[in-house]
């Protein structure tokens, strides 16, 4: 895989997005429409607190990714109320079309106590075509189980041959003694499949080997099928010092499979990784892999996980 | 309706009798009927933190079944670990039902966990013994019983029972958490789920019971059991708000039912309620009934939600009819 890298292609900073002036721009996904690619992000505000609260918006482009056409000039999707799983944050926010539907599969963020927060992954409908959405329920639709007891997250949703395959992410286990003075946690890339879209069965174990050691995070899975191979992208960490330390932050890994049962992963293969200088020199993360007007594009994020927006690169074939 | 005989109380962990740990509480007692004792599983704790936090752990008293008010053995250890760092279990099990089939023991539970916006929230977890019942392993790590769209959080207070080779889990399901003087106080209903395995759960989805009190009304602890060719349900209620306040906190309440989905509540036929004075005075909850040789026994909680211990109850009639086992 050869990409060619187009620039960062949104700054937050440029406009005011509907929670409050624009911090962050993280996790940017698309979805295709006739005349625009309309990409939902996630932005910040603080609370009352001075925490973080992500919310969801989007910004429409021109179909190149040249240009923005226009912003959300309204809430695309409420967070949750008190004690619901998003109550603190949605990001991100995968939609995905499915005949005339449109899928949303969303991140709920709840803070804790003991660890920083715990995630679960919704779902929610459009009945104007993307431009805000319903959630199904107050709950999630995939939450922690037997075997993925916390951090359920990062829903990337395809569909092959009238099946939905969803990639996301589980938590393993919370690291306490971390140099930066509270848990962190772990979490791996894993597989569910569906018929509808709505019940998921789990396989419940990391389907992607690690290349680090075994804290290794993994995040963001998004896969494409391209000239007869399903190739996965995602980004992955250190599980301390990911924050501060350049050679410990995330970059861009890879795995390809052609019966999506068994991965390989091979990150050298990725065609695709930091800048000598600018916006991305310094940490890559939150790919999002998909087509468009014929072309193959990835959206992703550069330093400090998207503060400063996101950028898109092309497919050379 | 039923007649129900107090026989007064078997356990209360401040007059001693228990293991050094249970400290305070005996809760959500539930019964395995061994050869020459029952032994009562029930939840206790530790005296709270310098925050004032509690901890529920798990344990058990046997009871001989020449004198069912004589301890004949204790956990002397809580029996069910926690769970770990960021672990739905993580501060708390409570409360617990134990069932065995066969030789085998299972204890589905309730676990807790501490968040920032509302005090806590609670999940169903599974553990297994593999020493008849002594101490307790967990499955996995996470729930058995996972939120879903129309259950978003507080899924607590199981109880499990096998009917016709099928499994039933009846529980509570939060719907809303009420701010009450600053703070959050969860809405429950009780719902519940069927099973092949007693692992893999489908979710009924309905809340089963109509509300009395208000509709903030709290309700848990559905103990179902069969007796004279119907399915009893005795549960938990109270109201929402001010609920340590006499006369607003939990009593046991009633439903019947043929086929274990529709239920018909009727209270005045649960038969217990509070006495004028004493442990069992201003609350009963947490009902748990059970059989022993030809008798129909019920051990519940008093007052302050069980902080003062449980007691038992005899089963006397049905109907004006004699019970028959």
């Amino acid at each position: 895989m050869n990409w060619t890298k187009l620039g960062k292609i949104f700054d937050p900073g440029d406009y005011i997005l509907v929670a409050g002036p624009g911090q962050y721009a993280q996790s940017p996904q698309v979805l295709v429409l006739a005349d625009r690619a309309r990409v939902y992000f996630s932005t910040r505000t603080r609370d009352v607190m001075g925490k973080y609260l992500s919310h969801i918006s989007f910004a429409d482009f021109d179909l190149t990714f040249r240009r923005v056409k226009t912003i959300a000039k309204s809430t695309v999707i409420p967070l949750g109320g008190l004690g619901c799983f998003d109550e603190h944050g949605i990001f991100p926010m995968n939609v995905v079309r499915h005949g005339e539907d449109l899928f949303a599969y969303t991140t709920g963020w709840n803070r804790k106590v003991s660890v920083s927060a715990d995630t679960a992954i919704g779902l929610a409908y459009t009945r104007d075509g993307g431009m805000t959405f319903e959630k199904v329920g107050t709950g999630p639709i995939l939450a922690a189980s037997v075997h993925e007891p916390f951090l359920i997250a990062d829903a990337s949703v395809a569909i092959f041959e009238g099946v939905f395959h969803m990639w996301y992410i589980y938590g393993l286990r919370w690291l306490d003694n971390c140099p930066e003075g509270e848990s962190q946690r772990v979490y791996k890339i894993a597989h569910a499949i569906s018929s509808d879209g709505v019940s998921w069965t789990r396989e419940s174990m990391p389907i992607i080997p690690d290349r680090l050691n075994p804290d290794e995070c993994q995040a963001l899975p998004s896969v494409i099928e391209y000239n007869g191979t399903y190739h996965m992208y995602f980004c992955y960490r250190e599980a301390t010092g990911f924050r501060n330390d350049r050679t410990r932050g995330y970059r861009i890994g890879y795995a390809y499979s052609t019966d999506l049962k068994t991965w390989n992963r091979d990150d050298a293969q990725a065609g695709i990784d930091l800048s000598d200088s600018g916006w991305d020199s310094e940490m890559m993360c939150y790919p999002h892999v998909f087509y468009c007007g014929g072309e193959v594009f990835m959206l992703y994020n550069g330093n400090e996980f998207g503060r400063h927006g996101f950028g898109i690169a092309r497919l050379s074939r | 309706m039923f007649q129900w005989t107090k026989l007064g109380q078997v356990f209360e962990p401040a007059k001693g009798g228990g293991a050094p740990w249970m400290e305070e509480y005996a809760q959500a007692p539930s019964v395995v009927v061994f050869d020459r004792f029952i032994r009562v599983y029930f939840s206790s704790r530790r005296r709270p933190d310098e925050r004032g936090q509690y901890v529920s752990r798990l344990g058990f008293i046997d009871l001989s079944r020449d004198d069912l008010f004589r301890i004949a053995g204790v956990s002397r250890e809580p029996i069910l670990p926690l769970g770990e760092r960021g672990t739905f279990d993580e501060f708390g099990t409570y409360p617990a039902s134990v069932i065995k089939m066969d030789d085998d023991f299972r204890v589905y539970y309730a676990g807790f966990t501490r968040c920032e916006s509302v005090p806590f929230n609670a999940a169903i977890g599974v553990a297994v013994s593999r020493d008849d019942g002594t101490t307790f392993g967990k499955v996995g790590p996470g729930p058995v019983l996972p939120y879903s769209p129309d259950e978003p959080f507080v899924l607590g207070s199981p109880k499990v029972r096998c009917f016709n080779g099928v499994w039933y889990l009846w529980y509570c399901s939060g719907s809303k958490w009420v701010f009450n003087d600053g703070k959050p106080q969860p809405v429950y209903k009780i719902r519940m789920a069927r099973s092949a395995d007693g692992l893999h759960w489908t979710k009924h989805g309905e809340d089963l019971l109509e509300n009395v009190l208000e509709s903030d009304e709290c309700q848990a602890s559905a103990d179902v059991f069969s007796l004279h060719g119907k399915y009893h349900m005795l549960f938990s209620y109270r109201y929402n708000l001010g609920y340590r306040i006499a006369g607003r906190g939990y009593r046991i309440g009633y439903a019947y039912s043929d086929d274990l989905y529709h239920w018909t509540r009727d209270d005045s036929q649960a038969g217990i309620s509070t006495s004028p004075t004493g442990w069992d005075s201003e609350s009963v909850s947490y009902a748990h009934v059970f059989r022993l040789n030809s008798r129909v026994l019920m051990l519940y909680q008093g007052n302050e939600i069980g902080r003062r211990g449980f007691g038992m109850a005899q089963l006397e009639s049905v109907d004006g009819e004699t019970v028959i086992v």
